[in-house]
């Protein structure tokens, strides 16, 4: 599983790094970016999901948990 | 597009926002998604919003404020990208939340000292004395000036806000119109001096390294004192506006105010949704750039279009049971601090000062009410909401 923000969308709101701070963390500028280095753990899955229905953008995507639920 | 409840036309006049909001907001999202006001468009619901916020070429920032006629350059949002991204990639910096981080203490202590003589006297006006002027001290501290200068500020600012209504038209005619302008005046010349003391002189306020950035970065004189003028105009009234919304709230909620008391881990979620229900600008204006489709309308070009954001966070999908106050919904994305590249510059500040003062209140003030008999209006017709007044009434605090 991976967390994406899709950069045109982002307008800096920063809920993501609010909500979920150990999902994702903020720059100089405000913008909301992933922390996590490589793949999305099923326990920080929660707190990516509510980052995720908190950004007024919409711009957080979260993909492969469809495999992960497979798998 | 059909309106939903009857075909008669309405007006923004007809809305009861003066006395109760939420039936405003449930007023006009009962007739559509977009909304005719005699001439102009009232977007009432997220999506719509969403859509025309997110196409700033089509749905202008640059038509919607000509209309006001500033002598000076608002920026930047009075701008479209490319121009508007300039000076957001410029000033965002300065607003961050690790940029205003190092302000909390200082704010803090200042919010203390504004709460302390109040809670031990067991009754206050709200608004005036501490929604109206912890804002200004907030940001006098951000940009270095003297906090002395609260006073005459807030003269000036309430001029100049008086002179525009909800639709940005002059809200003001003769006499009263030239005293606000002449106030208006008073407050860009003090803007211009200092913008012309401060440049070139290195300092820790916003201001000041605002006027230091060189090279591609570099602002006149001109831009910065809009800029300033903007800062003084939307950063202001609207934590004042959302404060006495949100303080008014809780004084009519005592179960979800208990919450905050007993876990004031709650507090960041209480101010975003007391945000989402009182949005002080619920009223973003933008005006099309050129013909388009919004809703099955057809807007020529030139057309005015409102985003009504307290009606668009009333949305039963990403909102359920919109009209109550919850400070456990978890996700709350509301489109209060706007949607798209015009996002409120201040959010982060905002929910900073609305945060220390929602703490430092109910540490010492837990149990509170709205003065019996006292029914707390709006100013109306005006852009930013906020209370006339909101007198409280508690157990007198005792210091520890």
């Amino acid at each position: 599983m991976k967390v994406t923000i899709d950069r045109d969308r982002c307008a800096g709101h920063g809920l993501c790094y609010m909500v979920a701070p150990d999902v994702f963390t903020d720059d100089e500028d405000g913008y909301g970016h992933p922390a996590l280095a490589g793949e999305l753990t099923t326990e920080l899955l929660t707190s990516a999901r509510r980052a995720a229905g908190s950004c007024p953008e919409q711009a957080i995507a979260i993909t492969g948990e469809a495999e992960m639920a497979a798998g | 597009m059909v309106d939903g409840q009857g075909s008669e036309k309405i007006s923004v006049a007809d809305l009861p926002i003066a006395e109760d909001r939420d039936a405003a907001w449930r007023m006009i999202r009962a007739r559509g998604r977009t909304v005719d006001l005699g001439g102009e468009i009232a977007l009432t619901d997220i999506e719509t919003v969403e859509t025309a916020f997110r196409q700033p070429a089509v749905f202008s920032s640059m038509k919607a404020f000509e209309m006001l006629a500033s002598p000076l350059p608002l920026v930047p949002i009075a701008f479209d990208p490319p121009e508007q991204t300039r000076y957001r990639r410029i000033l965002q910096p300065f607003f961050s939340p690790r940029a205003i981080r190092p302000l909390e203490a200082g704010l803090r202590r200042q919010v203390i000292e504004i709460i302390e003589p109040l809670a031990a006297r067991g009754e206050c006006d709200f608004v005036a004395e501490v929604a109206g002027i912890f804002p200004v001290q907030a940001f006098l501290t951000l940009f270095g000036f003297p906090l002395d200068m609260r006073d005459q500020l807030i003269v000036w600012k309430d001029a100049v806000l008086g002179l525009v209504d909800a639709s940005g038209n002059t809200a003001l005619e003769g006499a009263a119109a030239e005293a606000a302008r002449g106030k208006a005046g008073e407050l860009f010349f003090y803007l211009s001096d200092l913008v012309t003391k401060r440049r070139g002189v290195a300092g820790d306020d916003v201001l000041s390294r605002l006027l230091c950035l060189a090279g591609e970065e570099a602002l006149t004189d001109e831009e910065a004192i809009g800029l300033c003028f903007l800062f003084v105009l939307a950063g202001l009234d609207t934590v004042t506006g959302s404060l006495g919304f949100g303080m008014e709230r809780l004084a009519r909620n005592p179960v979800q105010r208990r919450e905050i008391v007993d876990d004031p881990s709650l507090i960041p979620a209480a101010v975003e949704e007391l945000v989402r229900l009182d949005p002080p600008a619920p009223f973003v204006p933008r005006v099309t750039a050129k013909e388009t489709e919004l809703d099955g309308r057809t807007l020529p070009a030139g057309t005015r279009v409102f985003g009504y954001l307290a009606a668009a966070n009333r949305d039963e999908v990403r909102h359920p049971d919109p009209y109550a106050v919850n400070f456990h919904r978890g996700d709350n994305p509301h489109a209060s601090f706007g949607i798209g590249v015009h996002r409120c510059l201040g959010s982060h500040l905002a929910r900073m000062e609305m945060r220390l003062v929602y703490a430092e209140w109910h540490k010492r003030i837990p149990d509170y009410s709205v003065a019996p008999g006292a029914v707390p209006r709006v100013k109306w017709p005006q852009g930013t909401l906020g209370l006339e007044a909101l007198p409280l009434v508690f157990p007198p605090w005792v210091a520890r």
